[in-house]
């Protein structure tokens, strides 16, 4: 049984900074960054990071699947904890068996690919996840070219939507970038000695090791994923005498570099425009070099996407970097608000939290949250089942815009969502600006950063209704 | 079988500080400020308290909690004392306390202080708390003018009227109580303003504006309540007894299930309906002269006219602009100028509209005295529209 991608997704951020804006403000320091000043690149809404990305990118990859996959390997060079399992947040927030293997994966940019060579070569079932959401220094060359985004795939044997064939791996400590311990940006090196020593000599290396396996020469491939620049990729090219239209857009212009996940997803856009029998090769770099060898079946793809759905716009520059916390704007007393977690608390609540179950009375069968010992409906006691709310479509009942109370992206938008015409609950919602909420829209809950703990570097999560 | 508070208990004195941003004075002052007066006014003197009860809200921005404020402040004579607190409906609990107290024959005299600093925070507006472990890893860190300001949209939506109109009667809320504020030396706001004034004013959640929503006060009340035998056998003539005090919480139906649509308030027209049936009201229109309703926002009070039974449901817009509850009105609603003007200590609320409702029935309620009003109603909102505590008490002569 050929054993490959069971199924894909990508997820890209609604919001979107054009780089123009970034060039404006930023250029009369920086007037070199005019050549990077074009389209536009994905921010994470404040309430969004590697977790919360990534774990949408999951959901849509097993949105079709019944059966959950034995691991979860969750790959970022931007987790949110050094020492708290960022995978078990997303098993959980998924509602997955406590059985489910999971484990991070990081230390470069090419771990995902790392992880699916891996995968690959023990034909491990699991899904992997890929999300980054590098923020970089203000002015920099980074902080045009990076994007934030994630990509997931569920990887098996059967009926698999494209077969891994062959895959290499090369390990070479040539320092592009990095990124020490405790350090928030990227440091990065000349990019000319980037590409003329490693882009064109490790990942040709890396390739050509993966042919040889696959008794396939270059000429037959049919699209070649390298995600760097696009400098980069058309040397590699170059190099190896592919054609220029064969290699997979970067989307530089409506995405920006996403680190982690970038070979993924673009993968994932790849394989949504390839045909049966399409050779794919995919490629992550950074220290050394992974390639993947996949071949398109005629599986049809189940899930679709668009990343410009609900698109919006930050307003300016300077929005950008509040809602990057890049700078401190004064939102008054009221943010001094002490968000102290009791996760005790949160322990014993964790699969309301985390995972959005309510309770189900199997008396009435009335839905309600939070799941209670008492049904607020019939009365019954100990009656409820948990039953999740997470992928059920809401409907606005009322709500508000709040100017007074504190959210890094005023006004804090809140109010009552209905849920199967019988379960109310009231929520912050996420992703809507001023004017965009009507009573009766349809609004589907995503995992969002609920508060940020300032005093002891904490973050919570919930759920938010979100434009649908 | 029980029956019910009515013709129980006197209340045979009361106090009222003045109300407003009163940053000479601590929790201390103020209650001093009302005790002194309730004292005076009362028949008994302060050795013959012999049971009382404090109503403080956000005890951690001012006094701190238990029953030592009150006790410390006052320097009573160790007897007991049961700091309580329900939200807004906080000054109403400290009063019940006391009645109930006087009516179950623990004491003979007892009394009730309602007490809120709060204009020790640094900003305008109600200091954010905790809503507890495990409700604030979930529901929104909403302030009280985005959670009313759902009251007003799902009004709209339920009674398909005109936003504008809605913020038109709710303008004329406003207006009415500013008028009504002028005309109350210890009110905080004391200042006319006008329909079109309160329509523009900026926004604070929509759509709230700024004349929509109450003041933020400091200020204190305080009542001295006594047995009617121990009020006769003092030789007490005309006094105002307690006809009903009812109580009606969430029990989270609102919050958590969609019987409940948002445009009405579930837990006050459960209080009403039982506060009517204690005080043997069977027609609240013709038998309430005035109400202090809990104010804290426009939409607030017209909602709550209609789920007091005073107007029909979904005529409250028309009732409000119609007149109805104005100073000249069939109904006066908030004579004193409200929690709008009169302003909002929270512990103190529901005290401070008792002590309108006693200065009307005796006759002693200066420029802005009614005719001869025998019958007075309050009513305190504890929390948001989708979880609250609803207190409606019922006052009259005898």
């Amino acid at each position: 049984m050929s054993y490959g991608i069971l199924n894909l997704a990508p997820y890209v951020p609604p919001m979107r900074l054009e780089r123009g804006e970034i060039y404006g403000a930023v250029g009369w320091a920086v007037p070199s960054l005019k050549g990077l000043a074009t389209g536009e690149r994905a921010v994470a809404n404040w309430d969004e990071d590697a977790i919360t990305m990534g774990f949408e990118a999951a959901r849509r990859c097993l949105s079709s699947n019944q059966q959950p996959p034995s691991r979860v390997t969750f790959a970022s060079t931007t987790f949110p904890f050094a020492d708290r399992s960022n995978s078990g947040i997303i098993c959980s927030a998924l509602n997955m068996p406590s059985s489910v293997r999971n484990e991070d994966v990081f230390g470069s940019r090419r771990a995902a690919v790392s992880a699916l060579v891996r995968h690959f070569e023990t034909k491990a079932d699991g899904l992997l996840v890929a999300s980054d959401c590098r923020d970089a220094k203000p002015g920099s060359a980074q902080e045009m070219s990076y994007g934030h985004a994630a990509a997931a795939v569920l990887l098996g044997q059967g009926r698999v939507k494209a077969e891994i064939i062959a895959a290499s791996s090369i390990h070479d400590d040539l320092v592009d970038q990095y990124r020490s311990r405790g350090n928030r940006f990227d440091y990065a090196l000349e990019e000319r000695w980037v590409r003329e020593e490693g882009w064109l000599k490790t990942v040709p290396q890396a390739i050509d090791d993966v042919m040889k396996a696959a008794t396939i020469s270059t000429e037959n491939l049919d699209k070649v994923i390298v995600h760097g620049s696009s400098g980069a990729s058309r040397s590699v090219a170059k190099k190896l005498g592919i054609s220029p239209e064969k290699i997979a857009n970067n989307l530089y212009s409506s995405v920006g570099d996403a680190g982690t996940a970038h070979p993924l997803l673009m993968l994932a856009e790849a394989v949504k425009h390839s045909k049966e029998a399409d050779l794919i090769l995919v490629v992550g770099f950074g220290q050394g070099a992974d390639v993947v060898l996949l071949k398109r079946t005629k599986e049809k793809l189940t899930n679709d996407w668009d990343f410009e759905l609900n698109r919006r716009v930050v307003k300016n520059y300077t929005q950008f970097l509040s809602l990057r916390d890049m700078i401190a704007i004064d939102f008054g007393l009221r943010a001094e608000r002490d968000n102290r977690t009791a996760l005790s608390a949160f322990y014993r609540k964790n699969k309301e939290i985390t995972g959005m179950l309510g309770g189900r009375c199997t008396k009435c069968n009335t839905l309600q949250f939070p799941k209670s010992l008492i049904c607020v409906k019939c009365g019954a006691s100990h009656s409820q089942e948990f039953e999740s709310l997470a992928n059920m479509v809401g409907r606005v009942k009322s709500f508000t815009e709040d100017w007074l109370a504190y959210t890094p992206s005023p006004p804090y938008i809140y109010g009552n969502v209905e849920f199967e015409g019988e379960a109310n609950i009231m929520l912050e919602f996420a992703d809507f600006g001023p004017g965009q909420v009507k009573v009766g829209d349809n609004v589907r809950l995503v995992f969002r950063i609920k508060d940020f703990d300032d005093k002891r570097d904490f973050r919570r999560y919930f759920w938010k209704p979100a434009p649908s | 079988m029980a029956s019910g508070i009515k013709d129980k208990v006197a209340i045979v004195g009361m106090g009222c500080s003045k109300f407003g941003e009163r940053w000479d004075c601590g929790p201390e002052e103020l209650i001093l400020e009302a005790f002194d007066e309730a004292i005076q006014d009362s028949p008994v003197n302060r050795n013959q308290i012999e049971m009382a009860w404090l109503g403080l809200f956000f005890q951690e921005q001012s006094a701190g909690k238990s029953a030592l404020p009150l006790s410390i402040s006052l320097r009573l004579p160790n007897i007991p004392v049961t700091r309580v607190e329900n939200m807004c409906a906080t000054g109403t609990e400290a009063l019940r306390g006391a009645v109930y107290a006087v009516a179950a024959g623990a004491c003979d005299v007892a009394m009730a202080v309602g007490v809120e600093k709060l204009k020790d925070t640094g900003y305008p507006g109600l200091p954010e708390r905790s809503k507890g472990t495990f409700d604030d890893l979930w529901l929104p860190n909403s302030t009280a003018p985005g959670a009313f300001a759902q009251l007003a949209t799902a009004y709209s939506e339920k009674h398909k009227k005109n936003p504008k109109d809605l913020k038109r009667a709710m303008a004329h809320v406003s207006v009415k109580s500013h008028a009504n504020g002028v005309l109350n030396p210890k009110a905080h706001l004391r200042k006319e303003i006008t329909e079109e004034q309160a329509m523009n004013a900026p926004m604070v959640s929509a759509p709230l504006g700024l004349y929509d929503c109450c003041g933020v006060s400091d200020g204190a009340a305080c009542a001295i309540v006594m047995s009617i035998e121990k009020a006769r056998a003092l030789g007490l003539k005309n006094f105002v007894v307690v006809k009903a005090m009812q109580l009606a919480p969430s029990n989270g139906l609102e919050m958590s299930n969609s019987s409940w649509d948002g445009s009405y308030l579930l837990t006050t027209r459960i209080a009403s309906e039982r506060a009517y049936k204690e005080a043997g009201i069977r027609n609240p229109e013709k038998e309430i002269h005035l109400t202090e309703v809990h104010d804290c926002f426009s939409i607030t009070e017209l909602v709550v006219m209609e789920d007091l039974g005073l107007c029909a449901e979904g005529q409250g817009v028309n009732a409000v602009l119609d007149g109805k509850f104005d100073k000249d009105g069939k109904i006066p609603c908030q004579i004193d100028g409200g929690l709008k003007c009169f302003g909002h200590p929270i512990g103190a609320s529901g005290l401070r509209m008792t002590y309108e409702i006693y200065n009307q029935l005796l006759g002693r309620a200066g420029e802005r005295q009614l005719d001869s009003p025998s019958v007075g109603l309050t009513h305190n909102l504890g929390g948001h529209p989708f979880r609250n505590v609803a207190s409606v008490s019922i006052f009259g002569l005898i």
